[in-house]
């Protein structure tokens, strides 16, 4: 079976081609604000040291989030109109699943910074089972019991993620139709959350 | 042997695709707009069209090819719109674009979003040179010198606020929801143009600046709220009108002059003024200059124009690889 795997909603880019459980290629760096431009050429490059056609591919891996808005939204275009186009199942993966692959010997506790003391937490056991549901909350808030694992400035480990980890876990997961991928921000627009405010002041 | 454009146009609030053939031939086109979405706010979000760019983007891509009875095979090229436009939203259709050339192996057409604006005219007509374009929009405000196809020489700008947007704000100050632009343009038929308002940047340039005019026409309506009078809306649309067509008109008249050029295209949203339109089409047919407008459909931002655009892009060899990246703004070149 020949995977495409994509995770672009941290500024670490993640690009990995699996064929019969073995990872061919990987990219995992620091691309920061050059995502839209270089997420392209190195997918391109994945199928070319892979030896494949997208055309062969069985199914696509993308992460949908949460993360970067524009970030996730790069990388899942991408999934979305190669797995439409192709015709193949896509599975949306969490970016906090990913970085809590990495070895643990407890919970790991998946952070992304969402600034003003606001985080993208997710808890995930050594086998990535749910431990608790992603979320967009305050840091103070987080109850923790684990091991903190994060890109950003947090008392805690830099991400060390095993894609194949996160693949086997999601292998036989149901694929979703490519129209209804979609990110999972977590999080409403700051024009959304005021126009709710103000309905909600409205109706008092 | 015919060349297929298949493009995709995402640059605001507009999620667009479309299948042109040879540069002039509308094979199919789908245009999913957002407007209904943004009125809720008083305009437009970019978070939020980028989010239903993304929500929208493989139904609009399905539709398309649907309507036209054509698969990926069937496409020449593809082309999309670059820049300029918000960077959130050009991102979901420029990574749809490099998606689908790289699958297919198919060349990847860098538009700019001014020049689709412009090529939407050779979907009515073919383009006869040289020309000169007015090109009025929410987002735009450029009078444009071409010498021969896809060359392109900016005579001049606005050096504030675009057109449209300067309808939308006066619309907002007199009453008028969003978008206000063709409701203002409906109520200046039905008012006389009674207030006094400044004439804006009335100079030998072929630039234009409307915030000042836009003041003017806050300054009046407070004014006159202050006295407790309320303004006539109708008789305010109408005032307003009658400068930005005098303006535009006076200056685009100046260049077809100067530059001895006899034929004029309009593009872009407030091309669809009605106002504007029949103005321009009394001058010029007093100054035998041939005048060329898009259907109101065309107007609009969608992808036929960036299809039609595409085609002579195409054809002049321009390309993009694969890390072709949004521009939030960029030279019409």
């Amino acid at each position: 079976m020949k995977y495409l795997f994509i995770d672009s909603a941290t500024s670490t880019l993640v690009v990995a081609i699996i064929i019969d459980d073995k990872v061919t290629y990987i990219y995992n760096e620091e691309v920061g604000r050059d995502m839209s431009s270089d997420i392209m050429p190195i997918i391109s490059k994945a199928f070319q040291e892979s030896n494949i056609k997208p055309q062969e591919l069985d199914k696509i891996f993308a992460v949908n989030g949460p993360g970067s808005f524009t970030g996730i939204r790069v990388g899942l275009t991408v999934a979305k109109v190669m797995a439409w186009s192709l015709k193949i199942p896509v599975i949306p993966i969490s970016s906090l699943e990913v970085i809590a692959s990495t070895p643990a010997s407890g919970n790991n506790i998946a952070l992304i910074d969402a600034r003003r003391g606001f985080v993208y937490a997710g808890i995930y056991d050594e086998n990535l089972n749910v431990v608790m549901d992603d979320k967009h909350m305050e840091l103070a808030k987080l109850n923790i019991d684990g091991q903190i694992v994060s890109y950003d400035d947090f008392s805690g480990i830099k991400p060390d993620i095993d894609v194949l980890k996160v693949i086997k876990k999601h292998k036989d997961d149901k694929g979703v139709n490519p129209h209804k991928l979609n990110p999972k921000y977590l999080k409403l627009t700051e024009a959304e959350e005021k126009l709710n405010k103000q309905n909600d002041n409205g109706s008092k | 042997m015919s060349t297929y454009i298949l493009a995709i146009e995402t640059s605001c609030d507009e999620t667009s695709m479309a299948i042109i053939k040879d540069g002039h031939d509308e094979i199919a086109t789908v245009v999913l707009s957002q407007m209904d979405t943004h009125a809720n706010y008083g305009g437009v979000v970019p978070e939020i069209a980028s989010r239903m760019h993304i929500e929208n983007i493989t139904l609009v891509a399905e539709e398309v090819l649907k309507k036209a009875n054509m698969t990926m095979d069937d496409i020449t090229a593809i082309a999309v719109t670059y820049g300029p436009g918000l960077i959130g939203s050009l991102l979901i259709g420029l990574m749809a674009a490099k998606t689908l050339a790289f699958i297919y192996n198919k060349p990847l057409v860098p538009v700019h979003h001014i020049a689709g604006h412009i090529y939407a005219n050779n979907l009515v007509k073919q383009l006869e040179f040289p020309l000169i374009a007015l090109v009025i929009s929410g987002g735009h405000t450029e009078l444009i010198y071409m010498k021969d196809d896809y060359s392109f020489e900016k005579l001049g700008g606005t050096l504030d606020d675009a057109v449209g947007e300067a309808y939308d704000k006066v619309a907002r100050v007199i009453g008028v929801p969003y978008p206000g632009g063709p409701l203002v343009d409906k109520l200046a038929h039905e008012g006389e143009a009674t207030y006094d308002l400044p004439l804006p940047l009335d100079d030998d340039s072929y630039n234009f600046s409307f915030s000042g005019l836009k003041s003017a026409v806050i300054n009046l309506v407070h004014n006159e709220k202050q006295r407790g009078r309320e303004i006539n809306q109708k008789d305010m649309a109408s005032s307003f009108q009658n400068r930005v067509v005098e303006i535009l008109t006076k200056k685009t008249l100046r260049a077809l002059k100067e530059y001895d050029v006899h034929n004029l295209i309009v593009a872009g949203g407030v091309a669809a003024n009605k106002g504007l339109r029949e103005r321009l089409a009394k001058e010029c047919s007093a100054n035998d200059i041939h005048l060329t407008v898009p259907e109101i459909k065309y107007c609009t931002d969608n992808a036929a124009m960036i299809g039609a655009a595409g085609y002579f892009a195409y054809k002049l060899g321009r390309r993009a690889d694969l890390s072709l990246n949004a521009k939030a703004s960029d030279k019409l070149n």
